[in-house]
């Protein structure tokens, strides 16, 4: 289980979120080819450790949450708003890479 | 002309009270008290406008804190959300608000959309606590704690109104029946007595 800290609510259960995907992917140019908005909107990384990714806090404030979550230890590094700027740790800061 | 009466999401309230009441007033570990009615409005700040009606309207800015005013109660449920509560259950309460916050955000008539249960008793932290994820415990939310969250897969708004504690549940009127079941069929472990709280609410 997964303790959230959702900047507005304060931390509540994962019970209360919604798994919203990578929160890295950027859409393309309206002009660009077929094949970008195929990778856009399809292709996904399977990352082993850190990952950013969004969970929507549906059970609550209904916003979205940007969280920085371990795959393999679901250790949460740190969780923002949607305009956050937010990185994965360095690996010596970390259990697992 | 059809006769048409207003009817309460939970149906005929005196029947519900005959088939699930066993203790008699105050002996319950649970009660669950029925509001008839409950007239309610939901503020909505405009953009970039959420501390300045706040301030306006005086509100307590910390999340996770109802504020009491004179007219009603109004429960903070997101950023530049708050669900307004009628004491008295006056129709139209909220028109002095729509005035102040005239061009800083929206309100929107709610009364019809919700049901409120009020939960007390000696064992309503610990129902509450096994119903929700919400940390409940006294070192955490007191008097006027107030979250939005889910029972039972169903979204409801919590608000705490005393230490005894005693909490009021918002939820919406379509799952009413849903959540009676379970709330009155989790609350029966303790012993639960079911009341109607008529319009007029003192606090
Ligand atoms: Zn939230």
């Amino acid at each position: 289980m997964h303790r959230i800290d959702c900047p507005w609510c304060g931390t509540r259960d994962e019970a209360e979120f919604q798994y919203q995907g990578d929160a890295t992917a950027t859409r393309p140019a309206p002009d660009a080819a077929e094949a970008d908005f195929f990778d856009y909107v399809y292709s996904r990384d399977n990352p082993k450790g850190w990952h950013i990714e969004w969970w929507h806090h549906v059970g609550g404030c209904r916003q979205w949450v940007k969280v920085v979550r371990n795959t393999m230890t679901h250790e949460i590094h740190a969780t923002g708003g949607p305009q956050s700027k937010l990185s994965v740790p360095k690996p010596s800061g970390s259990r697992l890479r | 002309m059809a006769d048409f009466k207003p009817l309460h999401p939970l149906g005929n309230l005196d029947e519900l009270v005959e088939k699930h009441s066993f203790f008699g007033p105050g002996s319950a570990a649970i009660t669950i008290g029925v509001r008839k009615s409950v007239e309610c409005a939901q503020l909505f700040a405009g953009n970039g406008n959420q501390a300045k009606i706040a301030k306006k309207l005086n509100f307590d800015s910390s999340t996770g804190k109802a504020t009491e005013t004179k007219g009603f109660t109004a429960l903070p449920i997101a950023p530049g959300q708050w669900i307004l509560i009628s004491k008295n259950s006056a129709p139209g309460f909220a028109d002095g608000v729509a005035k102040s916050i005239n061009g800083l955000g929206y309100l929107s008539q709610q009364s019809d959309s919700r049901i409120c249960l009020r939960v007390s008793g000696p064992k309503a932290r610990e129902l509450m606590s096994r119903g929700c994820r919400l940390d409940l415990h006294e070192s955490h939310s007191g008097a006027g704690f107030c979250a939005q969250t889910v029972m039972a897969q169903i979204g409801v708004i919590l608000h705490q109104l005393d230490d005894n504690p005693t909490y009021e549940l918002y939820l919406y009127a379509g799952f009413a029946r849903s959540f009676f079941h379970w709330l009155s069929h989790s609350a029966a472990q303790f012993g639960c007595d079911i009341e109607i709280i008529s319009n007029q609410i003192k606090r």
